[in-house]
């Protein structure tokens, strides 16, 4: 074989090799980090494993939200089901009762453990589902 | 009435773009007429000065508060100061489309006046850039009319700008952005008239290197200064979100990065041309992704715009066709062009190509975490969204290949294989010192996590390949390209912080009452709320806490506040950040509880100037690049 056509295909599998390994890796992280988003209604019907990350969004229920220091309590609803939050911190300035939140962190025994909570720019937001759901009714 | 002219003005523009490519398109079988190309030149920057001019008098609009104007009147406020008033035009979709297009339009016609007058691609470059600045003023004026009136009465006042939007950095990062967005329509159209005309001895690189250099800077600039407000603004304490606004910005930053370093191999030794040519248009058509996802409000982001069907159609049609018909030309023409020459693997270029590799493959990787969850959410109705964790995972290995790569082509020549002995001595050295380094980091902090190792070691493995250089060069005097070092260095840097702050940061949540303190921890020995005071300001109420820290032996004061706009009733946290050479200590006040005590959350941030002073190292690599003498 050519000296240029051996390099060449040196080359070739160097590239298929990297790029096979690339692919791989990416649909490997892409299956372990899926964060699934739930509705409180369809959190209490699934079937989570403990200990996986998962997306709450719903509303802050009126008058649910109990503080003890930095520990913060409240229900998270669609009008139709509701979940208990717990969350250690300082939550974002728009998070308050009556509002749209989405919250990131792991559901337990008719719990929901809050890792991170979070703020939409927009004070008007509401997630897109209770929207629908509010539009059907 | 300057409202109807502003209007009237772009409308005209309208037409004159249009006449440029009828005219051309029915001249386009017969002879070449040089009156032609004069003509349409002359109408193409009638038609430029009319979209400025109307940009101009919309300016006016905004700052003499013309609250009749539908978008001025929902965005800003006749309390606003004047810089803010302006700000306002780009604080939502409407405004911020028309900025963008302003931008579009200086630099097509910026370009193709500096253009020579005979250049052969001109005419072509001219069309193309007719063509989609012709696109967007459309997008603008059916789907997103910035001068719509409310009738028969104005609004007596505005209804203000969004709180946390009222900030310098925030006011100067749509600018910056979209200057670096649309500065790579230059390549694009370049790029696509010289495929379309068909002659390929022609040189194309020299006239568009400058022009994308420049607009990687604004991108970069733009990019940084979202992160670093972001950072300040928003409380959260963090820099980088992997949010799909901040990785559409990202793409296109990437594309443009591979594309430059294939230019300087594609001009230095005529290797990968097609491939130059192929990142080129790639850069665009990112952006305009980017204008797509972020407009049509398909994926729920904090950037996202109010959400519009139809604003999503016309975006999604138009770059669709844009970029197809980009790359429709680049595969017709890619059998006819002379196969540039090989790569000999061990020079510079073979390692800068390697790198292409790795850049394209991220850009994929972030395009699938972006558009993974709408392709899982249209076929099993699931609802799913990717974070940190996968793009963490994904960058980590890549960086580490980057990083060898890179250490690898510092001393490699162009078109010239490296022997393996001088490759050896090269690299055995900084992995011996970044081993060690690591070493010592793993044994100060006591703490190990595989990723940001990764990313430690990467970033040593650049910033010692470099400094040895440098050190190297003092003795020998061999020539050194200061502006690739010095980016290079801050690529080092880069990687090298941002793992360094996410293994060594950490967050303390705090609940006292006024006059109270407490000791946290080793560091940060006590922790003393003095006092809460109200304050008022021009437009919102402050709620100011007065809290000092004895930290490592220094006493710091910080003033976390909390303020109340009047207009919107929102609130914002200001938080307070005292920053040292390692750290920065960053405070934000939370709420008061019912029995008179508040919340704190102090976060103690490791290496995150760093981060911005990485990218500052950046720029200034490329600036270094743009304005070296051309080497003999």
């Amino acid at each position: 074989m050519l000296q240029v056509r051996k390099n060449r295909l040196w080359k070739l599998i160097i590239i298929l090799f990297l790029s096979a390994g690339g692919i791989s890796l990416i649909l490997f992280s892409l299956n372990s980090k899926l964060d699934l988003f739930y509705t409180p209604s369809e959190m209490l019907i699934a079937d989570i494993k403990p200990g996986y990350r998962i997306k709450l969004g719903g509303m802050v229920k009126n008058g649910s939200i109990r503080r003890d220091g930095t520990l913060i309590e409240f229900l998270v609803t669609d009008f139709s089901e509701e979940v208990p939050v717990t969350f250690d911190g300082v939550p974002p300035d728009l998070f308050k009762e009556d509002s749209g939140v989405v919250i990131l962190g792991y559901f337990l025994d008719g719990r929901f453990e809050a890792e991170e909570i979070f703020a939409k720019h927009d004070e008007n937001y509401m997630p897109p589902e209770l929207l629908i759901d509010e539009v059907k009714a | 009435m300057i409202g109807e002219i502003s209007h009237f003005l772009s409308l005209s523009a309208v037409l004159l773009l249009s006449l440029i490519l009828i005219f051309n398109f029915f001249f386009f079988f017969a002879k070449i007429h040089p009156n032609q190309l004069i003509l349409s030149l002359r109408l193409f920057n009638q038609a430029c000065w009319l979209v400025f001019i109307s940009f101009g008098m919309y300016v006016y609009l905004a700052i003499s508060d013309d609250f009749s104007i539908a978008y001025i009147a929902s965005h800003s406020n006749s309390q606003l100061p004047i810089f803010y008033k302006i700000a306002s035009i780009w604080s939502a979709h409407e405004g911020s489309m028309f900025l963008w297009i302003v931008f579009l339009t200086a630099w097509s016609v910026l370009f193709i006046n500096s253009l020579d007058k005979k250049h052969p691609l001109k005419k072509l470059t001219l069309l193309m850039l007719s063509l989609i600045i012709l696109g967007f003023l459309l997008f603008l004026l059916l789907t997103s009319n910035p001068f719509e009136r409310i009738l028969p009465f104005g609004a007596v006042e505005g209804a203000d700008i969004n709180p946390v939007l009222q900030d310098p950095a925030l006011a100067i990062h749509p600018p910056m952005l979209y200057l670096g967005y649309v500065g790579f329509v230059i390549a694009f159209s370049f790029i696509t008239a010289y495929l379309l005309n068909g002659d390929f001895d022609l040189q194309w690189e020299k006239e568009i290197k400058k022009w994308s250099f420049v607009a990687w800077i604004f991108l970069t600039i733009g990019i940084t200064l979202g992160s670093w407000w972001a950072y300040y603004e928003l409380g959260w304490g963090g820099y980088w979100f992997w949010d799909p606004v901040e990785n559409v910005a990202l793409m296109p930053w990437l594309a443009a990065t591979a594309f430059m370093h294939s230019l300087f191999a594609s001009s230095k030794s005529s290797v990968l041309k097609t491939w130059t040519m192929f990142l080129g248009i790639l850069i665009f058509a990112l952006s305009l992704f980017g204008a797509f996802i972020v407009r049509s409000g398909i994926i729920d982001s904090v950037h996202s715009f109010a959400n519009d069907p139809e604003r999503g159609l016309y975006l999604l049609g138009f770059s669709g066709f844009i970029t197809l018909l980009a790359l429709g030309i680049f595969a017709y023409r890619l059998p006819a062009i002379n196969s540039s020459k090989l790569v000999v693997t061990g020079s510079k270029e073979s390692f800068l190509s390697m790198n292409n590799i790795l850049m394209v493959t991220s850009i994929f990787s972030i395009f699938l975490g972006v558009t993974y969850p709408l392709i899982i959410e249209s076929i099993s109705g699931e609802k799913v969204s990717i974070g940190p964790p996968y793009y963490n995972t994904i960058f980590a290995p890549l960086i580490l290949i980057a990083a060898m790569f890179i250490m690898a082509s510092i001393d490699a020549l162009w078109q010239r294989s490296i022997t393996i002995k001088a490759l050896c001595m090269n690299i055995t050295v900084p992995i011996i010192l970044s081993l060690l380094c690591v070493y010592i980091v793993w044994k100060v902090t006591a703490i190990f996590s595989i990723l940001p190792y990764i990313g430690i070691f990467s970033g040593l493995l650049i910033l010692l390949s470099y400094f040895l250089r440098v050190i190297n060069n003092l003795f020998n005097k061999k020539f050194i390209n200061k502006g690739s070092g010095i980016a290079h260095i801050g690529l080092g840097l880069l990687f090298f912080a941002v793992s360094m702050n996410s293994i060594l940061s950490y967050e303390k949540n705090l609940n006292l009452a006024p006059g109270q303190s407490i000791s946290v921890n080793e560091s940060v020995q006590e922790f003393f709320f003095k006092d809460i005071q109200v304050l008022e300001a021009s437009n919102h109420d402050i709620i100011s806490a007065e809290v000092s820290i004895f930290q490592d032996g220094r006493t710091i004061f910080l003033n976390p506040q909390k303020r109340k706009y009047t207009v919107r009733g929102q609130i914002t946290s200001e938080s307070a950040i005292h920053a040292s050479v390692m750290k920065d200590t960053y405070l934000t006040i939370g709420d008061q509880l019912e029995n008179g005590s508040w919340t704190f959350s102090l976060k103690i941030n490791y290496f995150i100037k760093w981060i911005w002073f990485s990218a500052t190292l950046m720029v200034l690599g490329m600036l270094l690049t743009i304005f070296k003498k051309t080497a003999p």
